[in-house]
């Protein structure tokens, strides 16, 4: 009964880790189905769904079902909570890029990556302000919005708003995802995911 | 001597008070927290707990004023709590789930087994001890969170509606634990049910809007409810004396004792 394993059991870490795996074998495959895509080199729509799909898991995994007792802890959450947060963010960061490995000229890992820490940082920033549970909605809704929207838009602010969906060397995409990142990290490990139920 | 002492405590919900300028004094034994809904009794439960902050007012427990937050630990690891909706991982079995809480409570890790098995079995779920928490029924779960809140040895232990569910015979039970628990703690138990607070509660504080409406033993209550008579409110003295002394606070009546 070691603590610490206790603890990841209740943040549902174990399933966590296997969704991660299973988000990258499912990119992976989709990545070589090259035949459902019209451009047999577009890697887009990988490169920003697959992220998000990362977050969702990410922020499922801050939920907490004894909010009201773990506020008794004796030692600061804010230690417990960085280390989950940036620990499952570096695993996922790890394991998308295998996606888009080789020859994916401004969607590939550079592009995944990024694409990840703004999706992640968005899911956290949701877990501090609506919980857990819907830490994934605002997320969606961005990047899908983007997704939709962003196509034939051109000029610099593009390239900030809509930062899922550009090159992997834009420096305002780079900017508005870590900013994304940055903000949902703090947020979150200052705060905690917010309590649902009756207190919430 | 007192081991919680409450100064000028203020508690808002938004526009609501919920506690308003109360002061209290508990020491050792079972003290119990009575009061209509809304009263403030789980307000006050999660103030001590160091659950919530209050408005305003001075929290000290155990020596310790606990609105600086770098004082809270010290006091955490000596304080038990359940609160009415505790939650638990379903994954967890009983055992796994009162271990969680002794490693929140910085229980040194070799202390564990013994301190959870000790807990476990003093709730009477001994024979349940390695089923999953999702399986057992609503009373066993509230024993499942009873246990969790003395897996420490608590010097302060706060139960907030901690019957609710159980049937008669673990009720019985249930305040024969509280009764050793309150030989060595401070023990304060949020209810609406005052044969609970008569069978097993040293002192007893009523609450009303968010004020302290009586103080006193469960013996000065039924002696209040004794003088009201068969004409009062409730079916026993207790609980006449329960709804006399909310009648007084409310029209202002001073003097009950």
């Amino acid at each position: 009964m070691n603590g610490v394993l206790l603890y990841a059991r209740s943040r549902a870490l174990p399933v966590t880790l296997a969704a991660l795996a299973g988000t990258t074998a499912f990119a992976v495959w989709a990545a070589d189905r090259m035949d459902t895509y019209l451009d047999p080199h577009r890697k887009l729509p990988l490169v920003a769904l697959a992220p998000l799909l990362a977050a969702a898991v990410i922020g499922g995994s801050l939920h907490t079902a004894s909010d009201e007792l773990d506020r008794t802890a004796v030692r600061p959450w804010w230690p417990r909570r960085q280390a989950q947060l940036l620990g499952l963010t570096a695993l996922a960061a790890a394991l998308l890029p295998l996606a888009v490995l080789g020859d994916t000229p401004g969607f590939g890992p550079p592009a995944m990556i990024r694409n990840l820490l703004g999706c992640t940082g968005i899911t956290a920033a949701a877990a501090a302000v609506l919980g857990a549970r819907l830490s994934w909605l605002p997320a969606f809704g961005y990047v899908t919005a983007v997704y939709l929207a962003s196509g034939g838009v051109r000029g610099r602010a593009v390239t900030v708003w809509a930062w899922p969906m550009q090159p992997g060397h834009e420096a305002g995409a780079w900017a508005a995802a870590g900013g994304a990142f940055l903000l949902g990290t703090v947020l979150y490990v200052v705060r905690g995911a917010r309590p649902e139920g009756p207190r919430g | 001597m007192s081991t919680i002492r409450v100064t000028g405590l203020h508690v808002r919900h938004r526009r609501t008070v919920a506690l308003d300028t109360v002061d209290l004094a508990l020491g050792r034994g079972v003290h119990g927290l009575l009061g209509p809904n809304g009263a403030g009794k789980t307000s006050l439960i999660r103030v001590l707990s160091t659950v919530a902050r209050p408005s305003a007012g001075r929290v000290e427990i155990l020596g310790e004023d606990v609105g600086d937050p770098r004082r809270c630990g010290p006091v955490r690891a000596r304080l038990g709590y359940l609160p009415q909706e505790f939650g638990y991982y379903p994954g967890f079995t009983v055992s796994e789930f009162v271990a969680y809480v002794a490693w929140l409570k910085e229980l040194p890790a070799a202390d564990t087994p013994a301190a959870v098995a000790r807990a476990v079995a003093r709730v009477g779920l001994a024979d349940r001890a390695d089923a999953k928490v999702r399986t057992l029924s609503g009373g066993m779960i509230r024993r499942v969170g009873i246990a969790q809140a003395i897996v420490n040895d608590p010097d302060v232990l706060l139960l907030d509606e901690p019957t609710a569910g159980l049937d008669p015979e673990q009720r019985v039970e249930f305040r024969a634990l509280l009764r050793e628990l309150g030989a060595t703690a401070t023990v304060i138990v949020s209810t609406h049910l005052v044969e609970d607070v008569a069978a097993a509660c040293t002192e007893v504080t009523l609450l009303d809007a968010g004020r302290v409406a009586y103080r006193g033993t469960p013996a000065s209550l039924s002696a209040l409810g004794e003088r009201t008579g068969p004409d009062g409110m409730g079916d026993n003295p207790i609980e006449r004396g329960y709804s006399a002394a909310l009648r007084a606070h409310r029209t202002g009546a001073e003097a009950l004792r």
